[in-house]
């Protein structure tokens, strides 16, 4: 079977354009998902030119139908898509629209079961898959801290007797100024008393 | 997890097994014998320089000059009687220690223990790679079972937090600590310190009978913490059991002669503190093991009434805390011979000095809990004791203030200095003051004095400290310059109360360190007015009287010293020299424990493999937007924090969920971070649906629907390795 990308298609035209769009869009699209799929730490070369050929493979079948989006833009919502349900896949959970939860279950699961490690050639293959990989990848759970056992604690006020008047008396309004004239007025008596 | 906790406060309960508590008559009469020597010795040499003023002709002036006197030399009474009940009881044994009792057999079978690493903007690697030689040590005892570990964060800087997200996640992986190791960042910061540990306890408080707090440059030896859960276990009415940290890993000059002191004199002087504390004792903030059950029914701090400086949150909680559960009749011990307890020193004067600021709000405000009813004498000791600890400092300056305006009376009046004959009728009036400084000295430096004594008996501890000769050119050296650090400590100390008393805080701007210590322009900025009072002090009292100024030098040269005093004393290189001329050697420095090298072997890897480039702004917000698996990190534990309802609707209020955020969230992505404010950028970081939305359209929108600044940042991210 003949892909988008080893095909007649795959050539470029006449006017030098790849499945409609100029070779130039391509290749900032091909920089995109690979710029992803680096970030997703997927380190081996081959692979991951592997894996964006793959991607772009799809988004040059939707490119000659979708003149308004740019090449770059299909392959990043190709790439999306190919990842999710993937992820939907191998976790064993439908894939939904509204839940991008999905997605993020999936790309920690991918870090907690060592992918970029252990399994980079597992990475958007189809199944079968080895049962260990398949197994840290759904036992994959991140905790922050052991289950709550919430309880409340109370404060008990402090009996200050009648050292509480005393505190209130920051409320007395011009307090400091007050303070300072008084305290100006005992430095004078002291400086007349120790020098009489 | 084991269930709840079963303990009973002292008074419910009779003796328990090994340390017998005290009667209260006993101790009551360790605490009068103990002050009743100060007050004796105090009340011997204050007749002595009653005296004196008699002799030069008592007037109102020589009145506040006594008064101030009697204060200042009770408080180096104090100190000194320390240092010689601690060297009694260090000679001829103690038996009221709460590791007196061979606990080593003693299970923690059953027993679950929290060990909680509160952090606030710290420096990320120094914590968690503590956090790991503590987990590695412990993991050592096989009691690692026991035990779980928490980082409790209250940064508020954004980057910070998601570094301390990765690298939580990074050390649980290498440690195989998932489940073991937990990370917590708190939405909100009040109650600072005490209240980022009160929130853990109110979440998950009630799953540990024990809790070890730890500050973020502490290091706990595993056997230690193990023997912690043992002494808590095999006393089941002790509250808290506060360990003596020693301070260690410091390199510059001024840090390894405090952690010299620290090492040398702190077993006399704390063992002269449990003799009249025993087990009332007090509290440090950290390195100490509590029963989590009383401490959460005894131990959350009110607001205080009133307004700053006194009124509002408790600043200095701990040994407010200590007191709190001494009230509820439970036991506070200080398990000074127990070694594994380590904590870090600042490196530089103005640091410390910084730390000390802090410090100094926080202990003054106990001047009101001192009142709070019901509270025990001992506790009221212990924080009356902090809070003369900084109004010394003032004390002190009025003291020397008023000595000179005497001087200056009598000399400009024309009165004459010595009047009369006082009960030293053969000694000259000079001889008769120097008499009175020689004993004020001789009693400051008793405790230095008995700790060399008690170190020349001890022959394993001598070769740890490099030798008696050695120490003693040590002792030497750190009293010299302790002489001239004591001025700046007392101008600094006058500067926070005042400013405090007047509820104003001390402006203190983020100082600036050189690769080998403090610059010489961050020393300028901070003691060119102490310079200056050296200076204009020094001209004074040369003028006034000149053998009087010879007497004064040491307060002149200090001040005046103090900028290359204090560069030079932060200069690791000097810390180097000394330690290769073998001066102010301690024992975790001739023979280092496990924990302590580890510690260094990591930092040093860190130093060597970490990227040193300055990161761009905002680096932690790209980093949690960009990386799949940072964001899938941040993600993660914002939706288990929601799981909480607490949590939950801390982070309702803060906005997170909003459709708000979903707007700041495309700003961010079109304009780039630096057209948000700081709270906007905190609210997307608090919204899980926000990030993961992030995330996804910060990869799949053209780069023309992106903010430069987010390009050159998936540029920057995708050529990294």
């Amino acid at each position: 079977m003949e892909s988008a990308l080893t095909g007649p298609g795959a050539l470029t035209d006449v006017s030098g354009r790849l499945a409609g769009r100029p070779l130039e869009e391509w290749n900032a699209a091909y920089a995109k998902v690979e710029n992803y799929f680096h970030a997703l730490r997927i380190r081996n070369k081959a692979l991951l030119g592997q894996l964006v050929l793959r991607v772009l493979e799809r988004a040059m079948k939707r490119a000659p139908v979708e003149p308004d989006h740019s090449a770059t833009q299909i392959a990043a919502e190709e790439m999306d898509r190919i990842v999710t349900e993937w992820f939907a896949e191998v976790l064993h959970e439908p894939p939904t629209n509204t839940d991008q939860m999905l997605s993020t279950r999936g790309r920690l699961a991918l870090l907690l079961a060592d992918m970029p490690g252990k399994w980079q050639d597992q990475f958007l293959r189809p199944p079968p898959w080895p049962e260990e990989f398949v197994h840290s990848m759904r036992d994959a759970y991140l905790r922050a801290g052991p289950g709550f056992q919430l309880s409340k604690m109370t404060p008990r006020p402090f009996d200050l007797g009648p050292l509480t008047t005393l505190t209130n008396l920051g409320r007395i309004p011009y307090l400091k100024m007050v303070v300072a004239w008084t305290l100006f007025i005992l430095l004078l008596f002291a400086v007349f008393y120790f020098t009489h | 997890m084991p269930g709840a906790p079963q303990s009973v406060p002292a008074s419910d309960q009779s003796s328990p097994l090994g340390v017998t508590p005290l009667p209260r008559v006993h101790r009551g009469g360790r605490v009068f014998i103990f002050y009743s020597s100060a007050l004796l010795l105090t009340g011997l040499v204050s007749l002595l320089f009653a005296d004196l003023l008699w002799r030069t002709g008592w007037s109102a002036s020589s009145t506040v000059l006594f008064a101030l006197f009697v204060i200042l030399f009770l408080l180096i009474a104090i100190g000194g009687m320390h240092g010689v009940f601690g060297f009694i009881l260090r000679t001829f044994g103690d038996p009221r220690r709460i590791t007196q009792t061979d606990y080593r057999g003693q299970s923690i079978a059953g027993t679950s223990t929290a060990i909680v690493f509160p952090m606030f903007n710290e420096n990320i690697v120094r914590v968690y790679e503590g956090l790991r030689a503590t987990y590695e040590s412990l993991a050592k005892t096989g009691q690692l079972e026991h035990f779980d570990f928490f980082i409790l964060s209250d940064s508020t800087d954004p980057d910070k937090w998601v570094e301390e997200e990765r690298c939580w996640y990074e050390l649980t992986r290498e440690l195989d600590a998932l489940g073991r190791i937990y990370y917590r960042r708190r939405t909100d910061n009040e109650g600072r310190k005490s209240g980022n540990v009160r929130d853990f306890l109110n979440a998950w408080g009630r799953r540990y009978r024990y809790f070890l707090v730890c500050d973020a440059d502490s290091i706990m030896r595993g056997e230690t913490l193990v023997d912690l859960v043992k002494l808590m276990e095999l006393h089941p009415t002790v509250g808290l059991i506060q360990t003596v940290p020693a301070l260690v890993n410091a390199e510059s000059l001024f840090g390894r002669i405090q952690q010299f002191s620290n090492r040398l004199y702190a077993p006399v002087f704390i063992a002269g503190l449990n003799y009249w504390a025993l087990n009332l004792g007090n509290y440090w903030g950290h390195n100490a093991i509590i029963r989590t059950e009383p401490f959460m029914q005894h131990c959350d701090l009110p607001q205080l009434p009133g307004q700053k400086p006194f009124g509002g949150q408790i600043l200095s909680h701990d040994f407010v805390e200590a007191a709190l559960l001494s009230r509820a009749n439970w036991e506070v011990w200080l398990a000074y011979d127990l070694e594994g307890s380590y904590e870090e020193v600042p490196q530089g004067m103005i640091e410390n000095a910084q730390r000390e600021r802090r410090w100094c709000q926080g202990n003054l405000q106990h001047g009101l809990v001192l009142f709070a009813k019901g509270l025990r004498g001992v506790n009221r000791l212990h924080l009356l004791l902090g809070i003369f600890g900084y109004l010394a400092g003032p004390l002190w300056l009025v003291f020397l203030l008023m000595f000179n305006w005497i001087h200056w009376y009598q000399k400009y009046t024309g009165l004459s200095e010595f009047t009369v004959h006082g009960y030293l009728t053969n000694l000259s009036g000079t001889a008769h003051a120097f008499l009175v400084f020689i004993i004020c000295m001789a009693v400051l430096l008793l405790p230095k004095v008995l700790a060399l004594i008690d170190l020349s008996f001890d022959w394993e501890r001598r070769r740890a400290f490099g030798g008696l000769a050695r120490t003693t050119v040590g002792v030497v050296g750190e009293t010299v310059f302790s002489t001239l650090h004591a001025p700046l400590l007392m101008l600094w100390h006058t500067r926070f109360v005042v400013t405090n008393l007047f509820g104003a805080s001390v402006g203190w701007s983020q100082q600036r360190r050189g690769p080998d210590g403090t610059t010489w322009l961050s020393a300028i900025g901070r003691h060119w007015g102490h310079t200056l009072i050296g200076l204009v002090w020094g001209v004074f009292m040369w003028r006034l009287n000149q053998v009087l100024f010879w007497w004064f030098t040491p307060v002149f040269t200090g001040m005046v010293l103090s900028i290359p005093l204090s560069v030079w004393t932060s200069r690791r290189s000097l810390g180097a020299r000394a330690r290769k001329l073998g001066l102010f050697l301690t024992p975790e420095e001739t023979k280092p424990p496990v924990e302590l090298v580890s510690l260094r072997s990591q930092l040093r890897i860190h130093e060597m493999t970490d990227d040193t480039t300055p990161r761009r702004a905002h680096a932690g917000l790209a980093e949690a937007v960009l990386d799949p698996y940072v964001n899938a990190i941040h993600v993660s534990l914002l939706r288990e924090k929601q799981l909480n309802p607490v949590y939950a609707e801390q982070l309702a209020k803060l906005g997170a969920g909003r459709e708000e955020v979903r707007t700041l969230g495309r700003k961010l992505l079109t304009e780039g971070p630096a057209q948000l404010t700081a709270v906007e950028r905190f609210l997307i970081l608090t919204d899980a649906h926000a990030m993961v939305r992030l995330h996804q359209q910060a990869w799949l929108r053209p780069d023309e629907s992106l903010a430069p600044w987010w390009r050159a940042a998936i540029q920057e991210y995708s050529h990294r390795d």
